[in-house]
């Protein structure tokens, strides 16, 4: 299978001016989204992950690596040629009442996308922006209101038609439910799996809460300062997660099924300054099972093997897992 | 937008200020059909036996000038030619300061900082000596005058659009357009211009109120609007040396201006208010 | 600090630069010819040729300007077409009455209008208050010119209490000084107002009241001293305001300052003194900007001096 979206050694620095040293938001990335499936892409605060999701549609520009949609290179396309394909790439933000301008009605915002890539006539496009409101769930005197007046829930539905009204291939989504009340979110949640159904989305799902990804990730890439340092099924990474990182991570996802509760691992230390990483692997101060080689190598991502399962790709950056060092 | 207008109806100052622009402007539309006579018209019987000008008598009711002209044409008339200069001028400073203001918020880099430093350099001149160099060298058209001091008044405008423009455009909104493909134009006229929309219009009153000032300024110094074109601070100047004996033909037009820049004060000010609460002004 | 005050000054020179050279473009474009006006309506296109090669007026822009900025440096301004003297003397003459009027007029503005800006906020919402608030916006709104006519026309002609401008005894002082204070105090009562009502608002204030502190110790101590501090930054700008508007007070006043000398000098096409006074008055604005800058952060300690 092709992959729909592939970035290759992906690199964002970000310059700070000469106030500390430069931030490497994002540090060598590689990874592929399969069409048709959900990569949860999850990392604390300040693991790089929401500046991922915008390199992936190049809303920020890449110091260095590639990214490749759906064959074409779109590192190397001008802008131009970009913004025609974001047609077929949209971004769901985390605040739609930041993101969405406030002056104009939802009628207007909604048809935006259709004008900017000059999809059909004024009738054709009332008819696309019913359609879409009734595929959100929201009545369509909503039309002629404006952001504000709606709740958030509503507002991120209003996001949602945004994005899907150009009916795009991929969706990166950034923290979509975090500013929303526990119980709204699962409403959410639940359209975007419906609409990934009728639409035959493929969805990259950023978000820091793991027990939120885990309903609708397919795959899962963990990420720590940068770094990509476990990815695999959501399957394997919830029920035999490699990494120490991502274990931590895991053990602190509430479970109400008493069979299914873990050990809580409590992480030793603060988040590590991203202007001075630290040496070797940068997890390596608040790692558990910390080695010597820790702190002077950073360890190269390793691809197991997982016996028996079918998508049987898991890697892993971690030195524990460098063959001959397994117990 | 329709709630804004009520607000500020309400405002006492600002609905007086509002009635006092609207009689003036009235004044200066309907000119032709309201002055008694001809305003550059020197009448035979317009000055007294010894050559000085008339008080106001039910002939001439505000009087007569130094040439014999009927003071209140000529003040009716002087409205147009200080409203179309306030107008004109600060339409073109407005056009320019934002322009210049859009261009430097918007694209930042080099191109920002050369635009922000050009206004740095535009500040440090003595404002009004610039224009009254300027005003007295080129030919004395209403044009020219007006685009004089536009020139001078641009300034502060494109700094203010400019904060404004930065403050905006690091909105999630405007990043979230141009995710969807919008292309630069697109955000600049439907999402930027706006938001700007408000700031403009405060500025566009507010500004009207220094044209105003600066032209009367300028035709009082004798180098503004040449007479015998009338305009209020022209009147004034061809005037003075009658301020003691006849002080009503300063006084006036000199009240005339005070109120028409005071209204636009007023009015800028509360407009401000209304659609920008975190401005300084009254609490 | 220091390398704050050097990179300002730094740029200032720059600016400074970049005046002279738009204003001496400027000048170099406008269609009157000096040379014409020295010589007088009955010369000789010769007569006329002389003065310009003697006046270096033939030579290219860039290499006059050239002249000019070498000679800067050394302290010439140039001398002036039409008087025979050299512009600095001129300057130097005349600049003292100019910024006597600067200070006197400054000092009666923030008198009045810190006093009314307080005055005003105490009596917030009060009659007093509006009519306040209305004089300033008045004070704002009237060009000088008018009220230095009309403050003449009753002090001077009616009531003769003060001479009719001119300049020497501290009786000629009054008026002038007195018109630019009431003029400018409009814009310090209006800022006075609404910082004095920020301060009154504070929790401390409330503290100190509780303790028992009288109304007055409490307005005039505690409130005043921490309210005046965005009066402090306006003064550098108000300094570029004068500077801006020096020609029209003088000239009405027959006040004898470099608003004046310009005045006549521009009427009169005389170029180096145009160039002098503008050079002058910019470097009065940028350093008043500069101070305005520099004690921000005293006001306020969250600004930093960044740029």
């Amino acid at each position: 299978m092709i992959p729909l979206l592939s970035v290759r050694d992906l690199v964002k620095t970000f310059g700070t001016k000469g106030k500390g040293g430069d931030v490497r938001a994002v540090n060598h990335v590689s990874l592929d989204v399969q069409p048709g499936q959900t990569l949860g892409v999850v990392g604390e605060s300040g693991s790089g992950k929401s500046t991922l999701g915008r390199l992936m549609l190049r809303l920020l520009e890449p110091t260095s690596g590639s990214i490749i949609f759906n064959g074409t290179t779109l590192s190397d396309r001008g802008t131009k040629d970009v913004r025609r394909h974001r047609r077929q790439m949209q971004m769901i933000f985390q605040d739609p009442l930041a993101s969405l301008d406030p002056r104009m009605s939802v009628r207007k915002l909604i048809t935006e996308p259709l004008i900017i890539h000059r999809m059909g006539d004024k009738q054709e496009q009332s008819a696309k922006v019913h359609d879409i409101m009734d595929r959100v769930g929201l009545s369509i005197d909503a039309l002629d209101r404006f952001p504000h007046e709606f709740s958030g829930g509503q507002r991120q539905r209003i996001s949602i038609a945004r994005a899907i009204i150009t009916m795009p291939q991929l969706i990166v989504a950034d923290e979509p439910v975090s500013s929303l009340d526990v119980s709204i979110q699962s409403q959410i949640l639940n359209l975007l799996l419906d609409l990934r159904r009728d639409l035959n989305l493929t969805y990259v799902f950023i978000s820091h809460d793991l027990a939120v990804v885990q309903h609708l990730a397919d795959t899962v890439a963990v990420m720590h300062l940068g770094e990509v340092v476990e990815m695999a099924s959501a399957s394997e990474i919830f029920n035999n997660p490699k990494h120490p990182y991502t274990q931590a991570l895991i053990s602190a996802v509430p479970q109400i099924d008493l069979d299914l509760r873990r050990e809580r691992i409590v992480l030793r230390g603060d988040i590590p300054n991203p202007q001075k990483p630290p040496t070797g692997c940068h997890f390596h101060p608040r790692c558990p099972q910390a080695m010597s080689i820790c702190s002077q190598e950073a360890p190269t991502p390793l691809l197991l093997e997982v016996p028996g399962v079918a998508l049987g790709v898991h890697t892993v950056t971690c030195h524990l897992y460098t063959p001959g060092r397994e117990e | 937008m329709n709630s804004t207008l009520r607000r500020l109806l309400h405002r006492k100052l600002a609905l007086g200020s509002v009635l006092v622009i609207l009689l003036i402007t009235s004044a200066a539309l309907f000119a032709p059909e309201i002055a008694p006579y001809n305003p550059n018209e020197q009448f035979m019987n317009g000055l007294s036996p010894l050559g000085s000008p008339l008080a106001p008598s039910s002939h001439y009711l505000l009087g007569t000038d130094l040439l014999g002209r009927d003071l209140l044409s000529r003040l009716i008339y002087g409205a147009r030619t200080s409203l179309i200069i306030g107008i004109l001028a600060n339409g073109v400073a407005v056009l320019i300061g934002t322009f210049l203001g859009v261009l430097a918020g918007f694209l930042r880099g080099p191109t920002g900082s050369a635009i922000m430093r050009f206004t740095d350099l535009m500040m440090a001149f003595p404002a009004l000596l610039l224009a009254i160099t300027l005003a007295s060298i080129f030919s004395p058209s209403l044009l020219i005058v007006a685009l004089v001091i536009a020139m001078v008044n641009w300034v502060q405008i494109a700094r203010v659009i400019y904060t404004q423009t930065i403050s905006i455009s690091e909105r999630e909104f405007i990043e979230a357009t141009r995710s969807l493909g919008a292309s630069t134009p697109r955000i600049l006229f439907k999402h930027l211009l706006p938001h700007l929309l408000p700031t403009i219009l405060v500025w566009a009153t507010l500004g009207i109120a220094t044209t105003v000032l600066l032209e009367a300024t300028l035709s009082f110094l004798g180098i503004g609007v040449r007479p015998p074109t009338p305009s209020w601070g022209n009147i004034i100047f061809e005037n003075q040396s009658y301020f003691a004996t006849a002080p009503w033909l300063v006084f006036l037009p000199g009240v005339a201006i005070v109120l028409l820049a005071l209204a636009f004060n007023l009015l800028g000010d509360a407009l401000r208010d209304e659609l920008d609460p975190t401005q300084r002004g009254r609490s | 600090m220091i390398r704050y005050v050097s990179r300002r000054l730094l740029q200032s020179a720059l600016i400074l630069l970049g005046v002279s050279f738009i204003t001496f473009f400027l000048l170099y474009i406008l269609p009157a010819d000096p040379a014409q006006q020295i010589a007088g309506r009955s010369a000789t296109p010769e007569t006329i040729a002389n003065i310009r090669v003697q006046l270096g007026l033939d030579q290219p822009l860039f290499v006059q300007y050239w002249h000019y900025l070498v000679n800067l440096v050394h302290g010439n301004f140039g001398r002036s077409y039409i008087q025979r003297t050299d512009v600095s003397e001129l300057l130097a003459s005349r600049l003292g009455p100019t910024l006597y009027l600067m200070l006197c007029s400054i000092l009666i503005e923030l008198v009045i209008g810190i006093t009314a800006g307080v005055i005003a906020a105490v009596k917030r919402g009060k009659t007093s208050d509006n009519a306040i608030m209305l004089f300033s916006f008045i004070g704002v709104s009237a060009p000088q010119f008018i009220l230095s006519i009309l403050m003449l026309y009753v002090f001077a002609v009616k009531l003769k209490w003060f001479p009719i401008g001119g300049y020497g005894t501290p009786e000629h002082f009054v008026l002038p000084a007195l018109t630019l204070g009431i003029l400018g105090s409009g814009w310090y009562g209006r800022v006075m107002r609404s910082s004095m009502l920020d301060v009154l608002r504070q929790d401390y204030i409330r503290t100190s009241r509780a303790k028992g502190a009288s109304e007055l110790r409490v307005v005039l101590v505690h409130s005043l001293r921490n309210a005046i501090l965005p009066i402090v930054a306006m003064i550098g700008l108000d300094i570029g305001i004068f500077m801006g508007g020096v020609v029209v007070v003088e000239s009405v006043f027959a006040w004898p300052g470099i608003g004046q000398l310009a005045w006549q000098a521009i009427q009169r096409v005389d170029i180096p003194i145009i160039m002098g006074v503008t050079l002058v008055s910019a470097i009065a604005i940028v350093l008043g900007n500069l101070l305005a800058d520099l004690l921000s952060p005293l006001v306020d300690p969250r600004i930093k001096l960044n740029r």
